[in-house]
C-alpha cells in the first residue's frame, strides 16, 4: 500500500505544478471574478452619478409610486413642481450637473406609459429597465384604480397558470416546479461529463505515455501492475478533486462576498431567487458521489484502453468507444430535459455507465424515485468492482505488449490469463 | 550452493513467423560479470526481455535466482531497458527519489544516495532540472544511475553504452567493474565487442535468434587463438586463395587471416611458402572477440528485424 501512496503523490505533485494545472484552477475562476467585479464596479460607478434625480407629475397619481419605486431600488428622487417654470429650473440644474436627469410623466404615461427622460446622457441599461417597469406598474395601478376585482385583473394580465393534479396523491410531489433545480442539476451533469471524459483522459494519457517510454518495464519490477494502475486513478482523481474543489470555493466566495453587493441594488425576492439557483449541500454532496463513483468506473476503463496503445496515432481512435459511451447519455439528456415524458430513461440511467449522467440531474430535479437513485449507486459500486478487475487483467498485460493493438479475442485471453 | 542469478534452458520466443530466439540455454553464476553479444535484431533484447519476466518464453523455462521470474525475485534486479524511458517532465532528483521509494526505500535516504550519484557522474547542477532539458547521453546516466540506486543484487543492462561518449563509456565501465566487486552480478548487452572484450569474464554471443558460442572469454580466447593469423610481405601482397583461410581483413600493413575451424596455422604456412608469397611476417594472434563473432555467425548475422516485442 505504501508503493501505492508513492505512485499517488508523483502522480498528483507532477499534475498540480504544471502551469497548466495552475492556469485553468486559478486563472479561469479568477477571471470570472475579475470580470464580475469589473461589471459590478462599472455598474456603481455609473449609476452612482445617474442617482440623484427629478420628477415632475402632470398626472398627480404616478408621482409617489414611481419615486417610491426607483428609490427602492437605489435611486435617490425628487418631486419637482409641474410647471414650465419648475421645468426650465431643472434644465439648468441638469446643466449645472446637480442632477444627473428628470422625468416627465403625463396622459400618455397613464394610458400607454410612455414618459420623457431629459439628461445629457442616454439611460443607462439598468435604470431603462428598472424605470420602465416600475412606470409601467403605477400606470396599471392608477388605471385599474376604478375597475372592479383589480387583483383579478392584475393576475390576468400577468398571464394564466397552469396547476397540477396528479392522478395518484403520492404523485404530487412531482408537479412542484423544478426550473430551478433543473439548471442546478443539468449544469451538474455537463460537469460531470466535462470532469469524467478530462480526467479520465489524463488517467489514459499517464498510462500511455509510460508504456511507450518503457518506465513502466523498470517500475513494474518494483511495483505491482494493479498497485501502479490503482495508485495512477487516485493521483489523477485527487487532483481533479482538488480542481473541483477549488472552483466550488471560488464559487462559494463569489456567491458570499458578490451577494451583499447584489442586494444593495435589488430587493430582497430577487436574492431569494438568486440563492435558490445555487446548489444544496445535499445536492453538492450527490454530485461528488456520483463524481467519484463515475471517475473511478471511467478512469479505470481509460487505464485499460490505454495499456492497449503503443502508438500515438492509435490514441484517438482507441478513446472513440469510451467518448461514445460518456456522449450517449449527454445526449439522451440534452434531447429530455425538462419533458416529463422520458421518465423511462430513469430506467436506461441505471446502466452504471450512464449513472452519473442520466440520473444525477432527475436526482437534482427530484424527478426520480430515492429508491432509484440509492440503486443507480448500489450498481455503480458494483461495476467499479467488475469494471477495475477486468481493467486491471488487460491494464496488467497490455503495459508489457508492444506493437498491433490487441484484438477482442487476444483481450480476452489477456482477461482469462491467471 | 548458489543457484545461478539466471538460468535459461532451451528458451524459445516466437513473434508470429519470426522467431527471436530460439533453444537458448544460459547461466549465468551469481558474482559473475557476463556480456550479451551479438549485432542488431539477433534476439539480445528478447532474451533480457524473459528474464525479466516481460515476455513469457513460447517453449523453455526462464530462471531468476533459481525460481520463476516473479515479482519477489524481479525486485533484487535493477534492469535497465535499451529504450531511455524516462518521466520526461520530473526533475532529475525526484525523478531519482521515486523509483528508489517504490522499491522500499526511505524518500531521505535515496535523495541523499540519488544526489551523490549524480554529483560522481557530473550531473550535480542538473538535479533540479527536468530531465527533457537534459541531453540524450545525460538522460541515460540518469537512467543508470536509477537502476543502481536500490543497489540490486544484479544488474541487468541492455545496451547501457551506446550513445555516450568515449568519457562517459570509461566513467560507466568503471561504475560498472565496482558494482562487479561489491559482489553484483551484471549482465549487459551490447554489439560493440571491444567494449565486452575490456568488461566480461564470460561471453555468450547470438545470432539470429540462436547462441553461437558460450563462456569464459579467456577460455574462449585459448581455444581460439590458432584461428587468425596476421601476414606481412615484402612488396604487395599477392592474391589469398589459400586452403583453409577463411576470410581475409586488412588491418594497417597487415592482412589478417581468418582459418576456417579445423585449419591449422601450419598447414597455412606451407600454402603460402607453395604459393611462393614474399612473407615478411607470419604471426599467430590472440583472436579478438570481433574475429571470433564473425568466425561463428558469418558476416551477415545483423540486420534482422527488431526484437522489441510482438509483431504480428
Amino acid at each position: 500500500m505504501n508503493q501505492v501512496w508513492v505512485v499517488v503523490r508523483r502522480e498528483y505533485v507532477e499534475r498540480v505544478r504544471t502551469k497548466g494545472f495552475i492556469i485553468a484552477t486559478l486563472a479561469v475562476p479568477l477571471m470570472m471574478m475579475g470580470l464580475m467585479a469589473f461589471s459590478i464596479f462599472m455598474g456603481v460607478q455609473s449609476n452612482q452619478s445617474e442617482r440623484e434625480m427629478a420628477l415632475v407629475d402632470y398626472t398627480g397619481v404616478l408621482g409617489d409610486s414611481v419615486a417610491a419605486g426607483l428609490e427602492g431600488v437605489g435611486y435617490t428622487m425628487e418631486i419637482a413642481a409641474p410647471s414650465e417654470a419648475g421645468v426650465t429650473e431643472l434644465d439648468q440644474r441638469l446643466e449645472d450637473d446637480e442632477i444627473a436627469a428628470y422625468m416627465i410623466l403625463d396622459d400618455v404615461t397613464v394610458s400607454q406609459g410612455a414618459f420623457v427622460y431629459r439628461s445629457k446622457d442616454g439611460p443607462g441599461r439598468l435604470f431603462r429597465a428598472l424605470s420602465e417597469r416600475i412606470v409601467a406598474e403605477a400606470a396599471l395601478s392608477a388605471r385599474l384604480a376604478g375597475v372592479e376585482d383589480p387583483a383579478g385583473l392584475r393576475q390576468l394580465l400577468g398571464g394564466g397558470e397552469l396547476e397540477f393534479e396528479a392522478l395518484r396523491e403520492e404523485d404530487e410531489a412531482s408537479g412542484i416546479d423544478e426550473g430551478v433545480s433543473i439548471i442546478t442539476g443539468f449544469a451538474g451533469a455537463m460537469l460531470l461529463y466535462m470532469s469524467m471524459l478530462i480526467y479520465g483522459s489524463y488517467v489514459f494519457r499517464s498510462v500511455m505515455d509510460e508504456k511507450t517510454n518503457r518506465v513502466v518495464e523498470v517500475v513494474i519490477s518494483s511495483i505491482r501492475p494493479w498497485q501502479l494502475m490503482l495508485g495512477k486513478i487516485l493521483g489523477v482523481g485527487a487532483m481533479g478533486l482538488t480542481q473541483l474543489g477549488i472552483w466550488v470555493a471560488f464559487v462559494a466566495a463569489l456567491a458570499l462576498a458578490g451577494l451583499p453587493l447584489v442586494a444593495s441594488r435589488f430587493s430582497m425576492e430577487n436574492i431569494d431567487q438568486l440563492l435558490s439557483v445555487l446548489p444544496g449541500v445535499g445536492i453538492l454532496g450527490l454530485f461528488l458521489l456520483y463524481f467519484l463513483l463515475g471517475y473511478f468506473l471511467y478512469s479505470a476503463l481509460f487505464a485499460a484502453v490505454g495499456a492497449m496503445c503503443s502508438r500515438e496515432e492509435e490514441a484517438q481512435q482507441a478513446q472513440v468507444p469510451l467518448f461514445l459511451l460518456l456522449g450517449v447519455p449527454l445526449m439522451l439528456q440534452l434531447s429530455t430535459i425538462n419533458s416529463r415524458a422520458f421518465d423511462w430513461l430513469n430506467w436506461v440511467g441505471l446502466f452504471p455507465f450512464f449513472s452519473p449522467i442520466l440520473i444525477f440531474p432527475r436526482a437534482a430535479a427530484g424527478t426520480v424515485p430515492g429508491w432509484m437513485t440509492a440503486l443507480s449507486l448500489v450498481l455503480m459500486a458494483a461495476a467499479i468492482v467488475c469494471t477495475a478487475w477486468v481493467a486491471g487483467r488487460i491494464y496488467r498485460t497490455g503495459i508489457l505488449m508492444q506493437g498491433k493493438r490487441p484484438t477482442f479475442r487476444e483481450l480476452v485471453r489477456w482477461v482469462r490469463a491467471a | 550452493m548458489t543457484p545461478p542469478a539466471v538460468r535459461l534452458v532451451g528458451a524459445t520466443k516466437t513473434f508470429g513467423t519470426h522467431t527471436a530466439v530460439s533453444g537458448f540455454d544460459l547461466e549465468i553464476p551469481q558474482g559473475s560479470i557476463y556480456g550479451l553479444l551479438g549485432p542488431n535484431g539477433s534476439g539480445k533484447t528478447t532474451t533480457i526481455r524473459m528474464i525479466m519476466g516481460i515476455l513469457l518464453p513460447d517453449v523453455g523455462t526462464v530462471e531468476l535466482f533459481g525460481g520463476v521470474p516473479d515479482f519477489a525475485r524481479r525486485s533484487r534486479v535493477g534492469y535497465l531497458p535499451e529504450e531511455r524511458g524516462v518521466y520526461e517532465k520530473m526533475k532529475v532528483v525526484d525523478q531519482l527519489v521515486f523509483l528508489g521509494e517504490i522499491r522500499g526505500m526511505e524518500r531521505q535516504t535515496v535523495r541523499g544516495r540519488a544526489m551523490e550519484w549524480l554529483e560522481r557522474l557530473e550531473l550535480g547542477d542538473w538535479a533540479l532540472k527536468k530531465v527533457r532539458d537534459l541531453s540524450k547521453g545525460m538522460q541515460q546516466k540518469v537512467q543508470f544511475i536509477g537502476t543502481v540506486l536500490h543497489e540490486p543484487e544484479l544488474l541487468i543492462l541492455d545496451e547501457p553504452f551506446s550513445g555516450l561518449d568515449p568519457i562517459n563509456q570509461d566513467v560507466l565501465e568503471s561504475i560498472v567493474r565496482e558494482q562487479q566487486d561489491k559482489g553484483t552480478t551484471i549482465l549487459f548487452s551490447t554489439h560493440l565487442m571491444e567494449q565486452a572484450e575490456r568488461l566480461c569474464e564470460r561471453v555468450c554471443l547470438i545470432s539470429k535468434a540462436r547462441k553461437v558460442l558460450d563462456g569464459d572469454l579467456k577460455e574462449i580466447k585459448r581455444r581460439e587463438r590458432s584461428s587468425v593469423v596476421a601476414v606481412e610481405f615484402d612488396g604487395p601482397p599477392p592474391r589469398i586463395a589459400w586452403p583453409g583461410v577463411a576470410a581475409v581483413q586488412e588491418v594497417g600493413d597487415a592482412l589478417h587471416l581468418l582459418l576456417r575451424p579445423g585449419a591449422s596455422h601450419g598447414e597455412v604456412l606451407a600454402a603460402a611458402v607453395a604459393d611462393g608469397a614474399a612473407l615478411r611476417r607470419f604471426e599467430r594472434l590472440e583472436p579478438r572477440l570481433h574475429e571470433i563473432f564473425l568466425r561463428h555467425a558469418g558476416e551477415n548475422g545483423g540486420n534482422g528485424p527488431t526484437e522489441h516485442g510482438e509483431q504480428r
